[in-house]
């Protein structure tokens, strides 16, 4: 006897205070559930309904039993839950940053396949991330750190409008000498110029727009300060709102936006790293802590995932160079 | 006189164009975000526009004016002679980028002399030898006695930098962080940055001293005529002069830079014959030591209140 589905036959009918709905309620013909419960009545040696009048009514043995059959049943519902979140758990979820490309998640998900495990990813914002793993939601997750002291330093660079069409590398005609050169930018080269042609309009800089993947308290004030050094007013660098509309700005051309170098090229911009390190990208690749200590990242998952957010081959970053030489006491006196 | 509330300062101008004027100075301080005053006045129309011109702000270099006016005064009335020779010792002069504070070896040089590093590179060490003849005390009293509101004299130049020195220990940043952070919180661990401790002035304290001294209106003659010319050789040109480069005008000025205080008063005269008195006495948040678009919003406010006041 499946003393589950019985119970459930039992309990619906003194719900119901009717057969024919409580057949209804468990998507079950009523004859079966009227056998069910003779059943049921067989098992437990007594009359659990009153059948002599028109309205089924429980006998006093079907009203004493019900208490302890909705308790049978709650249990199963829960052994159930704890069940499924088990299964559900068995996947193990990688928090990566918004802006990894597709490819090289998927082949995060492949190498999980192979190892055994299932592996899902979940793009959260760096502080979800950390959360994450506290609550152990996440099994892994890129971590934002300084990139000086980071597993894995991630060029940040601004795109901008590519001047030639999306992606297109200009070829170099005949006689024309090779672009060679690869640019960097300098914040202080994004200073408005002045003289010709600038004087009328006195543009301002062209604003840089920020994604949620820099809203790090250590990047904004690094960033802030090296654009309020740079002779720029911290103004000049705002956070966007959802990225497509930030790249749309970007690919206008009234903005840049401060992105990877994958990111970037996937959209048809035009890219160039920021010359100062220091306000790069840093990760760690961490585990949640379980129950027996901190978990170990397998090598090939840190090696797919510094491929997913674009990192730089190893090498330390180091921190922007000292204001050596400076007569610093005179800069705390009045000047000028 | 119209006085509106406009988004910000309080605009003051004498007719609905010149207010119009003050109140795009204001928006562009604003936009790079300066706060502060804004005063220009054309020293024979006595028109202006401004903003803020009440306000009682930390004077930084601008402090040296009032020194010199006075010290000049000393000399042209006798009581101080310009050829005295000072010594300035290294060891003991004030901390300072330029001029005699920079100097690694001792120096002789004459009390006119001292006035005219004091007013040309911003000399700390000369201003702090002339308040060394002429204590704070004293040039404040003088002040007084001329009727100069609005400008307090109260301590020497090296003060700022013992101030901003005890409280951040040698660190520009965290002292500029301080300056910034106590200016919201109306808190002032740096007690040069306390308009009630501070040599501080306002806008049209500053202007009224200005046009007194080009409209000969103030103490001795030659001391005024020593001071138009001694402002005049100014090096400093990124701030009120920036716009107002040409041989057919002069801008005789003096800057006052202090952490995050951005300051300029200066009289602005062309080969027309008009004559522009101004003090711009800015903050700001900036965390960086230069600021090239806050000394240009200055240059093109005095350009803009200059070509708006001339007719």
């Amino acid at each position: 006897m499946d003393l589950l589905a019985h119970l459930d036959a039992y309990v619906a009918a003194v719900d119901e205070a009717s057969f024919s709905r409580a057949a209804e309620r468990l998507g079950i013909a009523q004859p079966l559930l009227s056998r069910r419960i003779k059943t049921l009545e067989a098992h437990f040696e007594g009359q659990l309904f009153d059948r002599s009048r028109r309205q089924v009514a429980a006998t006093e043995l079907g009203l004493l039993l019900l208490p302890y059959a909705r308790e049978v049943l709650d249990r199963a519902q829960r052994l159930r839950h704890v069940a499924r979140s088990a299964r559900q758990s068995a996947v193990r979820a990688v928090g990566v940053p918004a802006d990894c490309g597709p490819a090289a998640l998927a082949r995060i998900i492949r190498a999980g396949a192979d190892h055994g495990t299932t592996f899902a990813v979940r793009e959260l914002p760096p502080e979800e991330r950390l959360a994450g793993l506290a609550d152990a939601s996440l099994a892994y997750a890129l971590v934002r750190v300084p990139p000086e002291n980071a597993v894995l330093r991630v060029p940040l660079g601004l795109a901008s409008a590519s001047a030639d069409g999306p992606g297109a590398a200009r070829p170099a005609a005949s006689g024309e000498r090779p672009r060679t050169r690869r640019r960097t930018v300098h914040l202080e080269d994004l200073r408005p110029r002045r003289g010709s042609g600038g004087r009328s309009g006195r543009s301002a800089a062209v604003p840089v727009l920020t994604v949620a993947e820099e809203h790090v308290p250590y990047a904004r004030d690094r960033l802030g300060r090296a654009v309020a050094r740079a002779g720029l007013p911290e103004s000049a660098v705002r956070a966007a709102g959802p990225t497509a509309a930030a790249l749309a700005e970007t690919l206008a051309g009234q903005a840049m936006l401060l992105c990877a170098e994958p990111f970037a090229r996937r959209h048809g911009a035009r890219w160039a790293p920021l010359a100062d390190i220091s306000l790069h990208r840093g990760y760690d690749v961490r585990a949640a802590h379980r129950d027996r200590g901190p978990v170990q990242v397998p090598p090939w998952l840190v090696a797919l995932l510094a491929a997913a957010v674009g990192a730089a081959a190893a090498g330390t970053a180091t921190a922007a160079a000292a204001t050596a030489g400076e007569d610093v006491p005179s800069r705390l006196a009045a000047r000028g | 006189m119209t006085a509106r509330q406009a988004p910000g300062p309080v605009c003051v101008a004498d007719d609905a164009e010149l207010f119009e004027v003050a109140e795009t100075i204001a928006a562009e301080w604003a936009a790079v975000g300066i706060r502060g005053a804004f005063l220009a006045r054309h020293l024979d129309t006595g028109e202006q526009l401004g903003f803020g011109i009440d306000e009682l702000v930390p004077l930084a270099s601008v402090a040296k004016v009032p020194l010199a006016l006075v010290v000049l005064e000393r000399i042209a009335t006798g009581a101080l002679d310009a050829a005295r020779p000072v010594v300035i010792n290294p060891n003991a002069s004030s901390v300072g980028p330029t001029g005699l504070a920079a100097f690694r070896y001792p120096a002789t040089v004459a009390v006119g002399d001292l006035l005219h590093m004091m007013l040309s590179v911003s000399d700390n060490a000369a201003a702090d030898a002339l308040f060394d003849l002429v204590p704070p005390r004293e040039v404040d009293a003088q002040l007084r006695a001329w009727g100069c509101a609005g400008i307090r004299l109260r301590h020497r130049m090296n003060r700022m930098y013992e101030c901003a020195a005890g409280a951040a220990g040698n660190d520009f940043s965290l002292a500029l962080e301080l300056a910034v952070r106590d200016d919201h919180a109306g808190r002032h661990p740096i007690e040069t940055l306390d308009p009630d401790h501070a040599n501080a002035g306002t806008a049209r304290g500053l202007v009224d001293l200005l046009a007194r001294v080009w409209r000969d209106e103030l103490g001795h003659p030659d001391a005024r005529a020593e001071l138009r010319r001694l402002m005049g050789r100014q090096v400093f040109t990124q701030r009120l002069a920036g716009e107002l480069r040409a041989d057919t005008l002069r801008v005789s000025g003096k800057t006052g830079t202090f952490l995050h205080l951005r300051h300029e008063i200066g009289v602005v005269e062309s080969e027309a014959g008009d004559r522009v008195a101004m003090a711009a006495l800015t903050r700001s948040d900036r965390r960086a030591n230069l600021a090239p678009d806050i000394d240009l919003a200055i240059g093109t406010s005095a350009r803009l209140a200059f070509e708006a006041l001339r007719g």
